[in-house]
């Protein structure tokens, strides 16, 4: 697969080699490159991979956690499918990712932009870490104060004279969801805004300057300078979003349970409910399964496309 | 000259609906329990009772004994992944790892799994490899959980290093370790430190592979203890629960404060 | 750059040494339940210093100790359990639901039996007979109770004397000083969608037909019949009319009778402890009544329970001391201990409840006026319970025509009992 140059002319290409690459290299570091690449691999295979193979196992049995569990084949998958609460669980989790990786995404490159190269720009940049290094614990509290019929949201729209003061947040889909993304827009933007930061900090400042001194500034600098310097980092941003978005379980849970009802609840909150609450191992393996394949699938299909020109070396 | 006064605003306004939510954390945490009322939450404090709150949090929860072994996770388990993320980084750009591609995708897919799901797998494992309830055993999935994150960040930051930075190493005589160690790493401090915060952070922070893994006091995490302060069945009141909450988290705020300044200086890979 | 580096390896290696000492402490961990200790486990992980302060009692008397483990998560709690059965970490001691849960350990062979213990309760006067059936499977006793807790109905002292209340005793009465309350802008009941969204169901259902209540826990009746029905839109009258407090309102219970946001509460006797702790006094602040039947036609006066079984595993490392543990826990001496450190009633009717009001419940429920009645979420098995609890948590959120809501339950009833044979 032969990558056409992905930079623009204009844009100087950052880092990788120049085009010289098409005849292949004879690699001659084989083995420190294996050395390198063992720890990491050992420690994710041993502790992740190995008792995933287990849940996915169970995902074709029945199993309540005792005893043992004995073979059912494809039943559970196809009552999975066959239930009309995954159809919600499946939009709620779409809308998860679709919310995650634009707001707290675009807010965290707005922050980054803003704040870069400016005086104090770390303190500037410090509210937004906050949330993030702020306990589980408290952080659901605060959000209950904050969420609840008539809580804190209630009470300063209507001192502000804003409309929305009696809207039921976490009581009416698909209002609940949506408010749920804000919060957790609140926890991750400030952790995208600092990974855009060393995004940033990284570019080179030599076509920086040039481009300044042939008269570009503002919006223009950053369309046709930053973002394109940026990519590795914003690949860094919206795969990690992507792949937490579609996991997304803790808020719902501590929120609402995915409910009232089930109205909240995402793929996530299913197998969960499935396998913790109802002790239905199976059944919530297979959600767990179906979900690590679609995550798996997205995210290798995105890495894939936004890494393509390193491939080719 | 707009930009100049238009770039603080924006960021001091957004930077206050920020801090909302924890103006709420903190006027609550800081009333005595006879004073919080649900229906006042924004309300400010005439008595002062914050540390009154953190104590009976502290004691209660007997936190005091779960700090060491959760300041020996957070530290050593993302060090491990950073270093691990940055050493497959290194051998997938700069020594061009055959299938390099599969490798970084294989390490990042651990990312994609539930933890929730392993979670009874991996206790049952840890019981029969005699690390149940162990630090070493703590570290260990700690590190691994950690991997995928630091590979990903590590990979696609070093990348941007040009590839000329290695060339000339080897042309000098450089071992590939001491190229790695001496001037891979040092070069991307920033990522390095960011990453190594924002998992320190999440292993500071997290509750499911504590509560999964440990059991006697030395060897739970802070945030297991912590979180036993308040249940369905009742416990601590809740500004001694938010007080609580603030005190542990306490030691990721200065942290994050006292990195800053890293990510205020300028790097410049392309100059090396 | 040397420098940072070797700072950087020494920090590591200091880390490290301490993180084997961890490893050695593991050793240590085995060792502390050996004799004299018990392993304890139990999801009420909040409950920790009344747990202690009866050990304190236990290690003086019994010469014996808990050595505790809190979860503050339940369902992570009940997979934790079912899992260690499949290792060498059985809990010796641990807390448990009464149930379909119990069922399946003891269908597992899992427990440790405990008819003699019973039998000796009994002989003894230390639980009343009543119970060993909630304990009791395929003839056997498994567990014994580790508490006990009635469900009556909590009230705000002052805001019942501004509007001139005094308690009900017909259900019609409760009905008029509901209505006085709305009249005056008081929400007179409490109502959550999370998780005890089941309460006002039990409580109508039990009130106007128990054996019906009883039927719908075993799979005999079902979830669409007209009896099931009626409550059901009996409770949408009581929604529409305006009774209820916020379902969506997170404010934890206490906080919500303490403030007046709502005049009374439906809850457990669990909750007077929740209610001291936020310096409500019993007798003075708030008080409790029993919910009288909403169908005044039957003999005895439905009153709901719930109990929390304490098990020992099968060949848990400390199977005799624990069951040596699980004998004294029903004593006089323990219970009294337990109930007072709870600020709760016991089991054991013997004990010693130092709290008037709840004193005087225990004596009250012994007596024959009342019929003892399994709580919902331990009466009905597990899937059904969930699907329930679902469907409760949407109707008191958006109170409307019941019958989806119950059609869905009973699909899950229907399919659970089919797989019961």
């Amino acid at each position: 697969m032969s990558a056409p140059a992905t930079a623009a002319p204009t844009t100087p290409s950052r880092g990788s080699a120049p085009p010289e690459p098409r005849r292949r290299r004879r690699n001659t570091y084989g083995w420190p490159a294996r050395g390198f690449s063992v720890p990491a691999v050992l420690v994710v295979a041993v502790l992740l991979y190995l008792p995933f193979l287990w849940t996915t196992w169970i995902s074709f049995t029945e199993y309540n956690g005792l005893g043992s569990p004995s073979w059912v084949g494809l039943d559970n998958y196809r009552a999975m499918f066959d239930d009309p609460n995954f159809a919600t669980s499946l939009r709620n989790t779409l809308i998860w990712v679709v919310g995650s990786i634009t707001v707290p995404v675009g807010l965290g490159l707005l922050i980054a932009v803003l704040s870069h190269g400016m005086r104090f720009g770390g303190w500037f940049r410090l509210p937004f870490l906050i949330p993030y290094a702020i306990s589980g614990v408290a952080v659901g509290v605060v959000w209950r104060f904050v969420l609840q019929n008539g809580g804190g949201l209630s009470q300063a729209l209507d001192a502000l004279g804003l409309p929305g003061a009696d809207l039921r947040w976490l009581s009416d889909a698909p209002l609940n969801t949506l408010v749920m993304i804000g919060a957790s827009s609140w926890q991750q933007s400030g952790v995208n805004a600092l990974l855009f930061v060393i995004g940033l900090q990284s570019i080179p400042r030599e076509p920086i300057e040039a481009a300044r001194l042939d008269g570009a500034s503002g919006w223009r600098m950053f369309r046709h300078m930053h973002w394109p310097m940026l990519r590795p980092l914003t690949t860094v941003v919206v795969g990690l979003s992507l792949v937490a978005s579609l996991k997304t379980f803790d808020i719902v849970w501590i929120m609402t349970k995915g409910g009232p009802g089930r109205n909240a609840e995402t793929l996530a909150v299913t197998m969960y409910e499935e396998t913790f609450v109802n002790s239905a191992y199976g059944a919530g393996s297979a959600v767990a399964v179906f979900l690590s394949v679609v995550t798996f699938l997205a995210a290798i299909t995105y890495l894939r496309r936004q890494l393509s020109p390193e491939r080719a070396v | 000259m707009t930009a100049r006064i238009l770039r603080p605003t924006i960021l001091l306004v957004l930077g206050a609906i920020w801090l909302a939510p924890i103006y709420l954390l903190l006027v609550n945490a800081s009333k005595a329990p006879a004073q919080y009322a649900a229906d006042q939450v924004w309300k400010p404090i005439s008595d002062f009772a914050l540390f009154d709150n953190m104590r009976e949090a502290w004691e209660i929860g007997g936190l005091g004994e779960a700090v060491t072994s959760t300041l020996l996770y957070s530290v050593i388990g993302p060090a491990l992944a950073v270093l691990f993320g940055a050493a497959i980084g290194f051998a997938i750009v700069a020594l061009r790892l055959r299938h390099g591609f599969f490798w970084f995708v294989l390490v990042f897919g651990g990312t994609v799994f539930p933890l929730q799901m392993i979670l009874m797998p991996l206790f049952v494992g840890y019981v029969e490899a005699g690390i149940y309830d162990s630090r070493l055993g703590m570290i260990a999935i700690y590190t691994a959980v950690t991997v995928p994150f630091a590979a990903l960040v590590m990979r696609n930051f070093l990348g941007g290093i040009a590839h000329q930075v290695f060339e000339a190493a080897v042309v000098d005589g450089a071992s590939t370790w001491r190229i790695f160690w001496r001037i891979y790493l040092p070069m991307s401090t920033s990522a390095l430190v960011a990453v190594f915060i924002l998992q320190a952070t999440f292993v500071w922070n997290d509750l499911l592979l504590g509560l999964a893994l440990s059991q006697s006091n030395d060897v739970r995490p802070l945030m297991t203890a912590a979180a036993a302060l308040q249940d369905t069945y009742g416990g601590l009141q809740l500004t001694a629960v938010l007080a609580g909450g603030l005190l542990v988290s306490l030691p990721t705020v200065v942290l994050f404060l006292s990195t800053q300044r890293i990510f205020s200086r300028g790097l410049n890979l392309g100059q090396f | 750059m040397r420098l940072r580096h070797t700072g950087v390896a020494a920090l590591a290696a200091s880390t490290l040494v301490l993180a084997a000492c961890g490893g050695g402490d593991d050793e240590d961990a085995e060792g502390a339940a050996g004799p004299g200790m018990i392993n304890f486990y139990t999801d009420k992980g909040a409950w920790e210093p009344q747990f202690l302060e009866v050990s304190d009692v236990s290690e003086t008397s019994l010469g014996l100790g808990l050595d505790f483990t809190g979860y503050s998560d339940a369902e992570q709690y009940s997979a934790f359990v079912r899992q260690s059965f499949r290792t060498d970490e059985k809990p010796d001691l641990f807390t448990w639901h009464t149930g379909s849960e119990l069922e399946d350990l003891v269908t597992e062979g899992l427990l440790a039996p405990t008819t003699d213990i019973w039998q000796g309760a009994i002989d003894n006067g230390d639980v009343p007979e009543a119970m060993r059936e909630h304990f009791t499977v395929e003839g056997e006793q498994y567990c014994v109770p580790m508490n006990a807790a009635y469900w009556v109905m909590y009230y705000n002292k002052d805001v019942f004397a501004e509007y001139g209340l005094t308690e009900p005793t017909s259900w019609a009465e409760l009905m008029t000083i509901a209505d006085t309350l709305k009249a005056g802008g008081v929400t007179p009941f409490y109502e959550t969608n999370i998780l005890f969204s089941f309460v006002w169901f039990q409580t109508l259902m039990a009130g106007t037909d128990p054996e019906l209540y009883n039927a719908l826990g075993t799979g005999e009746a079902n979830y669409t019949d007209a009896g099931v029905v009626a409550v059901m839109e009996q409770w949408q009258s009581m929604l529409e009319a305006g009774y209820f407090g916020d379902p969506g309102d997170q404010t934890a219970p206490q906080d919500q009778l303490k403030n007046g946001t709502v005049a009374m509460i439906n809850f457990g006797t669990f909750l007077s402890g929740q209610l001291n702790s936020v310096d409500m006094v019993s007798g003075e602040d708030y008080d409790f009544f029993l919910i009288p039947n909403v169908n005044p036609d039957l003999a005895q006066t439905s009153l709901i329970f719930e109990t929390g079984p304490m098990c020992t595993a099968l060949d848990a490392a400390n199977e005799t001391s624990a069951l040596q543990y699980a004998e004294w826990w029903m004593t006089e001496e323990a219970q009294t201990a337990w109930a007072n450190a709870r600020g709760d009633v016991s089991f054991n009717p013997k004990a010693l409840v130092q709290d008037q009001l709840l004193a005087g419940l225990n004596e009250q429920s012994a007596s024959g006026d009342y019929l003892l009645l399994e709580r919902y979420f331990e009466a009905t098995p597990t899937p059904v319970l969930t699907a329930a609890l679902d469907g409760f948590s949407a109707f008191v959120t958006n109170p409307g025509d019941p019958t989806s809501i119950l059609q869905t339950i009973e699909a899950e009833a229907d399919a659970y009992w089919a797989e019961q044979g």
